[in-house]
């Protein structure tokens, strides 16, 4: 317990390439809308999520404000930001690291949105708004651990603000909204029991990961953990240089996404995949487009190319199949390479 | 820099409705109805832009307070006076409310928020303060009818109501192509649509100004409502909706005169949302039953001893046979014991409304007919709707409301230090609410005795539909069956119905019927549950014919038992419904009995169909 922040390393964990290629999409692209990853118990799952605190990018943001509001997109600014930008007072960039940010199911509402700062007006007889975990969200990741199991109203709360990119909040006196731009990360073990519909599209990818079966790598994950208890710290530091590869591999590609092209040829193929599999909406086709551009970016290549399509197109369609409530969820890999073979 | 209106791809029944909105400040609701992802929210989110108003964002998890208005806390501490803090709706004054996925919101907010609208001023009455400001706004709200939908009441009163539709291949391509140069380069797409932008805009503008003028021949206003009462709406609403509509219509195409063109386009608008459905569109003959027939009873090769009958012939619900003629009937046939088999799941259907038709409960819980009821969290989670001065002590102070109460009177009291001096008889506390579900087990009989004719396949068909309503619903599920000698929990109530399914596809039939070792187990397991679950709603569902043959006492008289125990059993919070399973001549009366007996709820198999149920009250009536 020397150092509670310490978490096995994202490079460590053995196997689980797909979750790990989907929470990379999302650091890459943050606009593909999150992932959700179903899986049983002992799977790796919060341990990935977390892990990723280690190689994740960094980013600028305004220096000073308490929203983290991302330098130079003036019409995304907070309040603070924007008051100061009309005054004429000149704001400085600051460089941090994205982060993963945890929301405990037992959150209760006004933590998560924020509320009056009742100190402030205790003292000062004037009301101020004291910043929510949704504040703290804003350009990192959000994960909720258990999503399935969060309550209602936070749900509601979710969906407001991974649909506007905004957190409005107008209760107890306080009338405020501020940018809330995050990476929404839910796990969750299916046995306990199903999501709202509305919740899951709005999750740009997810997956289903199984245990690991083959021996080998049981255990050699057993002996990698092992090594990991006994001196966590020292075992980080063996790994930094991986790590810190990691980081650099995801600011690439993030300077990158803005000069990948995607030609008409794969915005066709994008809309047939989909319309192939009977998806209704625009999200599933923008996100995909966004996934395989991202993909693209990852590897290096300014130019979208079908593999990228492949390469995301389970993430992005599996919870969107159109399937009766009781049916096994799943997409047709051979169907889907016809579908591709066919254009 | 929102997506320009004039950019979004299609959906022109919902374009048609907005514009019409903020062209007459008659008409002030507006819903668009949509799947997910449809861009429903894009669409209305970019209408601000089109009418230089403001849209003024209404967040599901508003307080009361702050919805309305109150106690101004900075002021009144200045003045010594209450001062009015007027809400959110105030600033919807003049410009658009919009509400995003309103079916989710609370119903008694939405009522006041639909009042408010439609009568264009708000009253404030709470605290010190009494008063009253204007609110003439246009009301815009989006819902995916997916996870539950407003009740019809509340849907009679928006004004518009669009649905947006699937849309085109090539469609779907622009939208992604346009939604692609949106994101990579916001400001230049704007450039690229700003004169279309400006050309909507003009189009309004000009529209308000011939509005003051336009007429209606009076046959034309015939038609309206004529039509308005082929569909059976109630009220007067529509009527004036339509009218308003086209009137719109015709001056956003620059005429001083309604066309019929007009009233089409209005119809569809106004219309489809008030649609009553207590008399079935006459456009959908029953053309379904025959290929139903065909899935209910299907070809299988394991013989069950009778020739597989017409078995649904089905009857007007409502006179029941004789229910006291039987007394002579003899005995039930003792039934062979059918080698177990495994019956594959029968025919689903549309479940009628089978809990909440004729419950007792409070009126507002009636409404979502998505999740099942709200219900008051007494341990500090759930939203935070309002506050009330507390019994005694709390835990769970309304921070807000009791600096208001205490704001007027910082001026006589006396401060040490704090700018506000909060006495004991400031404090308010949260009333908060949670979405409860329901637990609902069923309890179902898998003895031989359904066996009979596949009749477990329909059993499983039937509780399926239930299943699947209740997925929609939400609630919690279990399953427990009963047969040979014992009662089994096949799955305790969990939410996903992916279990339940796969163990009631496996479920397995045959042998005799401990009806009185499942209520047992039953009355068990339930009293502890529904303790542990305070305030959940728990309902059993027992699926039986209610022949037990399995005594609990040696030698004595299963029925008798069976009926004696019903008596006496009484789970606490625990409701209870009976689904009688029986079929064919003679029928026995034993599953009606016993549901007496319970308190529960008596339906047959066959009338939890709501298709089938409509159709028979249909027939009754007709006859």
């Amino acid at each position: 317990m020397a150092n509670v922040n310490a978490v096995f390393p994202f490079t460590e964990i053995v196997g689980q390439d797909n979750m790990k290629r989907a929470l990379m999409l999302n650091v890459v692209d943050p606009g593909i809308g999150g992932v959700l990853i179903k899986g049983e118990k002992g799977t790796a799952k919060s341990t990935t999520v977390r892990s990723m605190n280690m190689i994740l990018p960094h980013r600028k943001v305004v220096k000073g404000c308490p929203f983290r509001c991302e330098f130079g997109r003036e019409d995304r600014y907070c309040p603070y930001c924007r008051e100061k930008l009309d005054k004429g007072i000149a704001l400085e960039p600051e460089s941090v690291r994205m982060r993963v940010i945890d929301l405990p199911l037992s959150a209760t509402e006004d933590r998560v949105s924020g509320t009056l700062d009742l100190e402030h007006v205790l003292k000062t007889g004037e009301k101020k708004f004291e910043p929510g975990v949704l504040a703290s969200a804003n350009g990192n990741i959000l994960y909720v651990d258990e999503v399935n199991l969060l309550d209602d109203h936070l749900v509601d709360l979710l969906l407001d603000s991974a649909a506007m990119g905004v957190n409005y909040v107008e209760r107890e006196g306080v009338s405020f909204s501020h940018p809330s731009r995050f990476v929404l990360v839910g796990t969750m073990n299916p046995e306990e029991g199903d999501l709202r519909p509305q919740l899951l599209d709005r999750f740009g990818l997810s997956l289903d990961i199984k245990g690991e079966k083959d021996v080998k790598k049981r255990a050699e994950v057993v002996k990698k953990r092992v090594a990991y208890d006994m001196d966590p710290e020292a075992y980080i530091e063996r790994c930094r240089k991986d790590l810190d590869d990691m980081t650099q591999k995801l600011e690439r590609a993030r300077e990158l996404l803005p000069k990948v092209a995607a030609s008409d040829a794969i915005v066709d193929a994008v809309v047939s995949v989909t319309i192939h599999f009977g998806i209704d909406g625009h999200r599933a086709d923008i996100t995909m487009l966004k996934a395989a551009k991202a993909n693209a970016a990852l590897e290096g290549r300014t130019e979208v190319t079908k593999d990228d399509i492949r390469a995301t197109a389970e993430l992005v369609l599996a919870h969107r199949l159109k399937r009766r409530p009781f049916e096994d969820a799943g997409l047709d890999r051979e169907e889907l390479e016809g579908c591709l073979q066919s254009l | 820099m929102s997506f320009p209106f004039s950019a979004v791809v299609g959906m022109e029944d919902a374009k048609r409705a907005l514009e019409c909105a903020v062209t007459n400040p008659r008409i002030h609701t507006v819903l668009i109805r949509g799947g997910t992802g449809t861009a429903k929210t894009v669409l209305a989110r970019s209408c601000s832009d089109i009418c230089s108003k403001h849209l003024v964002n209404c967040p599901l998890n508003v307080t009361d307070e702050q919805l309305f208005g109150g106690l101004d806390i900075e002021k009144t501490l200045k003045t010594g006076r209450p001062e009015m803090q007027p809400g959110l709706l105030s600033r919807a004054h003049n410009n658009i409310l919009y509400i995003d996925d309103v079916n989710l919101m609370d119903r008694a907010m939405l009522s006041g928020i639909l009042d408010c609208v439609l009568n264009g001023t708000v009253r404030v009455e709470r605290g010190p303060i009494s008063a009253s400001y204007p609110c003439d706004t246009v009301l815009i709200a989006t819902m995916n009818p997916e996870d539950s939908d407003l009740s019809e009441h509340m849907l009679d009163r928006f004004d518009l109501c669009a649905y947006i539709p699937p849309m085109e291949e090539k469609e779907r391509r622009l939208v992604l192509t346009r939604n692609e140069e949106y994101l990579t380069d916001p400001k230049s797409f704007l450039e690229k649509f700003s004169s279309e932008q400006e050309a909507v805009a003009k189009r309004i503008d000009r529209a308000a100004k011939i509005l003051p003028l336009v007429t209606i021949s009076d046959e034309l206003s015939a038609v309206i409502s004529e039509l308005c009462v082929k569909v059976g709406a109630e009220g007067l609403r529509g009527d004036l909706a339509m009218l308003n509509c086209a009137e719109t219509l015709a001056a956003l195409n620059g005429r001083d005169e309604v066309f019929k063109k007009d009233i089409e386009e209005a119809a569809v608008l106004c219309l489809p949302h008030r649609r009553s459905y207590d008399q079935p569109p006459p456009e959908q003959p029953p053309e379904e039953p025959p290929e139903q027939q065909e899935e209910e009873e299907p070809p299988q090769d394991e013989p069950p001893e009778q020739p597989p009958e017409q078995q649904d012939d089905r009857d007007p619900p409502e006179e029941n046979n004789e229910d006291d003629a039987d007394q002579d009937l003899p005995d039930p046939p003792e039934l062979p014991d059918l080698e177990e088999m495994m019956f594959e799941i029968g025919r689903e259907f549309r479940v009628i409304d089978y809990l909440d038709k004729n419950e007792r409960l409070p009126a507002r819980t009636k409404t979502r007919k998505g999740r099942r009821a709200m219900a008051r969290s007494a341990d500090g989670t759930g939203r935070y709707a309002r506050y009330r001065t507390p019994d005694g002590k709390t835990h769970d102070i309304a921070f807000d409301a009791t600096i208001r109460a205490a704001a007027p009177y910082q001026r006589v009291r006396e401060s040490e230090n704090v700018s506000i001096v909060i006495e004991p008889q400031d404090i308010r506390e949260k009333v908060r609410e949670r979405r409860s579900g329901c637990t609902l087990l069923f309890l179902v009989d898998a003895s031989g005795s359904l066996g009979v004719r596949k009749r477990m396949s329909t059993v499983k068909g039937a509780i399926l539909s239930m299943l699947r309503d209740s997925y929609v619903k939400r609630d919690r599920i279990g399953l427990m069956a009963f047969r040979r000698d014992s009662a089994d929990m096949i799955l305790p109530p969990t939410k996903s119905v992916e279990y339940s399914y796969k163990r009631l596809e496996e479920l397995p039939t045959g042998g005799k019927t401990p009806l009185g070792e499942a209520l047992v187990r039953v009355d068990e397991y339930m009293t502890s549950y529904a303790r542990c679950h305070v305030g959940e709603r728990c309902f059993v569902i027992l699926v039986t014919d209610g022949r037990a043959n399995v005594p609990l006492r040696q030698g004595a008289d299963a029925n008798d038992e069976v009926q004696k125990m019903a008596e006496d059993i009484s789970i606490p919070h625990v409701g209870w419904i009976v689904v009688d399973a029986g079929m064919g001549f003679p029928h026995f009366d034993n599953a009606q009995k016993l549901a007496q007996k319970l308190g529960a709820k008596y339906f047959k198999l066959e009338d939890l169909d709501a298709d089938r149920f409509a159709e028979g009250v249909k027939s009754a009536i007709e006859s």
